[in-house]
């Protein structure tokens, strides 16, 4: 093996294989240069290791808070068996899916039964029979109630009439009579201009 | 580490059905890490806090999302790299117009001069191979993870990382020859 820097820093890091490791040993074994350049690695490495660790000047942690807490569904899919659960919510859905395009067939509607005609004709004129004298009656009650109201109302409006007719006569009456009097009393003072 | 991420396989378990306490309990075990790799990034203390806290909060919300879980790490760290380039770019014009502010010295950073020559020599990397950097030396993330955080290749991961240790390799030589361990 001739000389690889390369490979030697890969060695240096720990980064070869271990057939690979035990060839680069056995290069650095008879080779002078690759033994100066790796203890310049060493150096260089236990240099910068001078510049150590810090601690951090405040400890970080969080506090349980439902903002940054994981949403229920996230803490179902990351549960576990997320595969699982993946596949029984998709058997569900075809699940559900068939039973709403698959409906069973409705039973052919039944035939309305024959009807007896002379039965229901004599059904109905019982019926009519029965009813029919109760809402004559309510009718011609309803009717005279009407005709009576109508009649009332009548009157009503009639004297209303009157009285206004009669109002308006006596006005007339009155008017009349104050220009009865006007006339008599120019007739007078007439009469008296003539006579002196 | 096997233990720790099988009992983070739990709590992210426990989080997603919306278990507060033990997402405070995964925070708990990754807030470090995140800062420090936000920090680097951002190279400020505040915003990398605020940061964190946002990445934390959509780690939270998004955890439904995480389909392996033990790929938690790279997933977490995508999210902060998202986080920090969306603040770098918002504010790159501020960033290249304001003077450079003044960093005070981490309490377990020693020696001085050596922390001062490693930030200056980081800094002078580009901002792709100043990540690759932190997400390998500081993080110990495999290429495999780096690649996933960055959203580019295996390869564009190596070379930017290669590419960056020989620039750091040459800024750091002087300390090197001094001793630094």
């Amino acid at each position: 093996m001739s000389c690889s820097p390369s490979d030697l820093k890969d060695y240096f890091f720990g980064e070869l294989s271990p057939v690979e490791r035990g060839r680069v040993e056995q290069h650095v074994a008879s080779c002078h240069g690759c033994r100066e350049e790796l203890e310049r690695l060493r150096l260089t490495r236990a240099a910068l290791a001078t510049l150590g660790e810090e601690e951090p000047p405040r400890r970080i942690a969080f506090v349980s808070d439902k903002v940054f807490e994981p949403k229920w569904w996230q803490v179902l899919w990351n549960s576990g068996p997320r595969l699982g659960f993946a596949s029984a919510l998709l058997v569900a859905i075809a699940i559900f899916a068939h039973g709403l395009m698959v409906r069973p067939v409705a039973p052919p509607a039944q035939r309305v039964a024959a009807i007896d005609q002379a039965a229901f004709e004599a059904r109905v004129a019982e019926e009519v029979a029965k009813r029919l004298p109760a809402a004559v009656e309510q009718a011609v009650a309803r009717n005279n109630e009407r005709v009576i109201k109508l009649v009332a109302d009548s009157e009503k409006r009639m004297a209303f009439e009157r009285r206004a007719d009669l109002v308006a006569f006596e006005e007339q009456v009155e008017y009349f009579k104050k220009r009865l009097d006007t006339a008599t009393i120019q007739l007078a003072r007439a009469e008296g201009g003539q006579v002196q | 580490m096997i233990f720790r991420e099988v009992e983070d396989r739990d709590l992210i378990a426990k989080a997603r059905r919306g278990d507060v306490d033990a997402f405070n309990l995964l925070i708990s075990r990754w807030e470090r890490r995140i800062y420090n790799y936000l920090y680097r990034l951002v190279g400020h203390r505040e915003d990398a806090l605020d940061l964190a806290q946002d990445v934390f909060l959509k780690a939270y919300q998004n955890l439904g999302k995480l389909d392996d879980v033990s790929r938690f790490a790279p997933w977490l760290f995508r999210i902060a790299h998202n986080e920090a380039y969306s603040l770098l770019r918002k504010n790159r014009l501020e960033t290249e117009l304001a003077e450079p502010a003044p960093q005070t010295p981490g309490p377990r950073m020693l020696p001085v001069e050596v922390r001062l020559a490693v930030e200056s020599a980081l800094a002078r990397l580009s901002p792709d191979q100043q990540e690759a950097v932190l997400l390998k030396i500081y993080q110990g993330f495999k290429f495999e993870e780096m690649a996933e955080v960055l959203g580019c290749p295996v390869s564009t991961v190596k070379s930017r990382l290669y590419t960056a240790l020989d620039l750091l390799k040459d800024a750091l030589a002087p300390m090197n020859v001094r001793g630094v361990e």
